[in-house]
């Protein structure tokens, strides 16, 4: 027998997984997720010109840029700049910083350096230097109706594998899902890694990968155990289904681990965003395959033991209940004859 | 089937996947001196992350920027020299952070820092207010949307291109006061919009187009029909309608909304306003703002202005949308080698059906105005992707094993599809489904990602079962050697 499906293993599995769950709620309520780029609070110098000199003048505007960044790299880490053009007219070039809290002397020192600079066009734009604290606030809609879609969305897996399937492999499947997103958001939050809005996204993809992971692995037991040879105990024909769906899990989960990878280096390449958004979908496959490869299983096997013991049991022909009936009939008869 | 029949075939096949190929993924190019061709991944909706967009920052009456305050600086200085009476921003203004408020909000506390019983109501509105916008742009779902607090007073609003007025959308989302049904008259006709009188509103599709429903309650209908009969001048009235009707303005606040003509008295639980609105999104804006004044909490007295609106660049690099798609194309390509190699025929079948799929995808996701792409979209995609190549493999898998039991070829496919037809339909039916329900109750970004995976498991469920399944066949009616052709082997016995 496979070594994955004892009850010893589902045991261990649970203790794993709701060591690193509770550790990772710990975690969240604590000190949240580690927030990325779109959801850290951050303080950001705006330089900016509202004649709109710097919109039509890439040149003065470039050479405002180097000068600013140099002005500013001197004394606070920059995480970021970028160019916002107005609609109507003007520009904003923002310095976001990754930490400090620039002082009004320091906005003055960057405003004479300016005027000093001897900027070509300089006199034509009306440049404005100023600095800006913006703070994050939650998306409660968004979190909630997404909570409440997966809670639905859970249901209906469990309905539609309890109906098409066995009733016991309905609630693996539903055990599982649950137990993929919330160890993925466990493990992200444990990890630290960055994210932002785009989490509650990788939390929907971790339920639809367990589904999809789930279903190939209950899909070939419920073929396999049509054809399951006499003399096999629940947990070896259970193991034996999971050792001949590994591969088919494996296609899908390389493939997307794959794409993780690639997109992650990308993201390394053209954006940090990226990079950690990969890294956190990469965390929702390898559990969804460790899900569906050891914790699925040794929960099904779990409830098969139980369902066949059962019907074993329904199955025996009772000659315990015979004699006791016949003793019950034999007793109202006497009581009957008694009376008369 | 017949190798001509085939051969015609598979060269239609081809040049249709040629042409699908062309417009979707082909460069923009000029035609001529004033025409572009735009392919069809050039026209995808983008979320704020991939694509950028739009910014603004809403600045509450009483509160300035910076570049105002210098504006009135030099102003003042300009007055001082002209020796003309302009007033002194700085007797007027406090600074703070990146901001100046006006002294009419707040007094110095003496140490420069904003205090006094106006400055704590001021506050107490301003959260109303952030409320009010937060929940009117949440509504909107668009994908990368944020709100955000600016130096404690004002609010900084990023959302990706749309393609309705995006001047008219942050200033209609900055409208303040209560909801009212008038005919603004010298002696107005009235009904106040609060949830007494309207449950709700919604976007729906007429044949006029697009149209804001109002949901009425009894008390709503019924006074509604008594200022639409006043309106409609079909009951004595003093305002200024004629009995061929009037117009009902709905306002907020002292900002009309929209507008109706009414030529007659309405009684109906449901009342439709039409005709105003170009696209869905617009007449979004005005259920959305209807909707957030319809809740007590959501209702503010405090005048936002947001004059100047910014354009911003995605949020993950500015090509980042460029290269993800062609880390997409380099990964198909590994991936059709591999399959080629792997399964030879089959692979080329599978290559033939993973492109109409992917094509058919681009069509929808560049063509389905709901549908937006941002990082969570390329998920979906790339899960959806990855299921349509594992149930192909499943099933040239399934047809490997029927003929290494000896089955001649046409039956091994045969049985190989029938055997794994169960599993496919089963995994496809509930990943729609849960697609679906996702797409049904979520928004923003989930609800834009689960629409994309909806339709990628339509479109691999269809390409899974009979496209590739169709053109294995008609693969299989040009080699001599079907069997090498597929790659496959029958299993080896030892002779006793």
């Amino acid at each position: 027998m496979s070594k994955q499906v004892t009850k010893k293993s589902l045991i261990v599995c649970l203790a794993v997984s709701l060591v690193l769950i509770i550790a990772g709620a710990f975690m969240f309520g604590f000190l949240g997720f580690n927030p990325d780029s779109t959801t850290k609070d951050y303080t950001v110098i705006e330089v900016s010109d509202s004649a709109g000199y710097m919109s039509f003048r890439s040149d003065f505007r470039e050479a405002l840029q180097d000068l600013c960044e140099k002005e500013i790299k001197a004394e606070y880490p920059v995480s970021s700049v970028r160019y916002t053009e107005s609609t109507s007219a003007g520009g904003v070039i923002e310095f976001v910083l990754r930490s400090g809290a620039p002082t009004e002397e320091f906005l003055t020192s960057v405003r004479s350096a300016i005027a000093s600079s001897g900027i070509e066009g300089l006199e034509l734009a009306d440049v404005a230097v100023s600095v800006h604290n913006v703070v994050n606030e939650g998306y409660t809609e968004y979190i909630w109706r997404t909570a409440v879609a997966g809670g639905v969305a859970l249901v209906i897996l469990f309905a539609y594998a309890a109906i098409r399937f066995k009733v016991g492999m309905g609630v693996a499947a539903l055990v599982a899902a649950v137990h993929d997103i919330l160890l993925t958001l466990a493990v992200v939050a444990l990890l630290r890694i960055p994210a932002g809005v785009a989490l509650i996204g990788v939390a929907a993809f971790s339920l639809l990968l367990s589904a999809a992971l789930n279903l190939t692995v209950l899909g070939r037991m419920r073929s396999d155990f049509r054809n399951q040879p006499e003399g096999l105990t629940a947990r070896e024909a259970v193991a034996q289904s999971v050792a001949s769906s590994r591969k088919n899990v494996l296609i899908v989960a390389i493939t997307l681990a794959a794409v993780c990878v690639v997109f992650g280096v990308v993201g390394a390449i053209v954006g940090m965003d990226l990079l950690t958004i990969m890294l956190c979908t990469l965390m929702s496959v390898v559990v969804s395959t460790y899900s569906s490869l050891v914790f699925m299983p040794a929960v099904y096997a779990c409830i098969k033991e139980r369902s066949d013991a059962k019907r074993a049991e329904k199955a025996k022909y009772n000659y315990l209940s015979d004699k006791k009936k016949e003793k019950e009939e034999k007793a109202s008869a006497k009581k009957v004859a008694e009376e008369a | 089937m017949g190798k001509k029949k085939s051969v015609a075939l598979i060269v239609l096949a081809t040049l249709v996947l040629a042409a699908l190929l062309f417009i979707s993924v082909t460069p923009s190019f000029y035609v001529s001196a004033a025409e572009k061709f735009n392919s069809l991944l050039s026209i995808v909706d983008l979320g704020t992350d991939l694509g950028g967009g739009y910014y603004t920052v809403y600045y509450p009456e009483g509160v300035i920027s910076q570049g105002e305050y210098e504006m009135l600086v030099a102003e003042y200085e300009e007055g001082q020299a002209a020796d003309t009476d302009v007033e002194d921003p700085a007797q007027n203004y406090l600074a703070y952070k990146g901001i100046y408020l006006s002294k009419d909000i707040c007094e110095d506390d003496g140490n420069g820092n904003p205090t006094g019983e106006e400055f704590e109501a001021f506050r107490a509105e301003f959260r109303r207010a952030f409320n009010a916008i937060s929940a009117r742009f949440e509504s909107k779902g668009f994908i990368g949307c944020s709100v955000k607090v600016q130096d404690d007073y004002t609010i900084r609003v990023d959302i990706p291109y749309t393609d309705e007025s995006v001047s008219k959308l942050f200033d209609s989302f900055a409208y303040s006061g209560t909801l009212l049904f008038t005919d603004d008259g010298a002696n107005p006709n009235e009904m106040r919009g609060d949830a007494a009188h309207v449950k709700g509103a919604e976007v729906v599709e007429g044949t006029n187009g697009f149209a804001v429903a109002i949901n009425l309650t009894s008390l709503g209908r019924s006074e509604f029909r008594t200022i639409t009969a006043a309106i409609s001048g079909g009951s004595d009235s003093s305002s200024s309608s004629s009995s061929s009707g009037g117009t009902l303005y709905i306002k907020v606040g002292d900002e009309v909304l929209t507008q109706a003509s009414v030529s007659s008295e309405l009684d109906q639980d449901v009342v439709y306003i039409s005709g105003a609105f170009d696209s869905r999104d617009a007449a979004q804006t005005i259920a959305s703002v209807i909707n957030s004044t319809l809740d007590e909490n959501k209702v503010f007295d405090m005048k936002l202005d947001a004059s100047q609106i910014f354009t911003f660049e995605p949020t993950m690099g500015e090509h980042a949308s460029v290269i993800i798609a062609a880390a997409f194309g380099v990964f198909i390509l590994a991936m059709i080698v591999l399959m080629l190699v792997r399964y030879k025929g089959m692979g080329l079948a599978h290559v033939y059906g993973f492109l109409l799929y992917a094509l058919l995808l681009i069509v929808c996701i560049a063509l389905i105005p709901a549908m937006r792409v941002d990082i969570v979209g390329v998920i979906a995609i790339a899960l959806s992707a990855a299921l349509m190549v594992f149930f192909n493999v499943y099933a040239f898998n399934n047809i490997r094993e029927e003929f290494a039991t000896g089955k001649t070829l046409t039956a091994s496919v045969k049985a190989g599809y029938k055997k794994s037809l169960a599993f496919t339909i089963d995994a496809h039916l509930v990943l729609a489904l849960l697609g679906l329900v996702l797409y049904l109750i979520s928004t923003a970004t989930v609800r834009y990602a689960a629409l994309i995976f909806l339709i990628g498991t339509v479109l691999s469920a269809a390409c899974t079962l009979a496209v590739t399944r169709f053109f294995l066949y008609m693969f299989l009616a040009q080699p001599k050697n079907k069997i090498a052709f597929c790659n496959l082997r029958r299993e080896e016995t030892e002779d006793e």
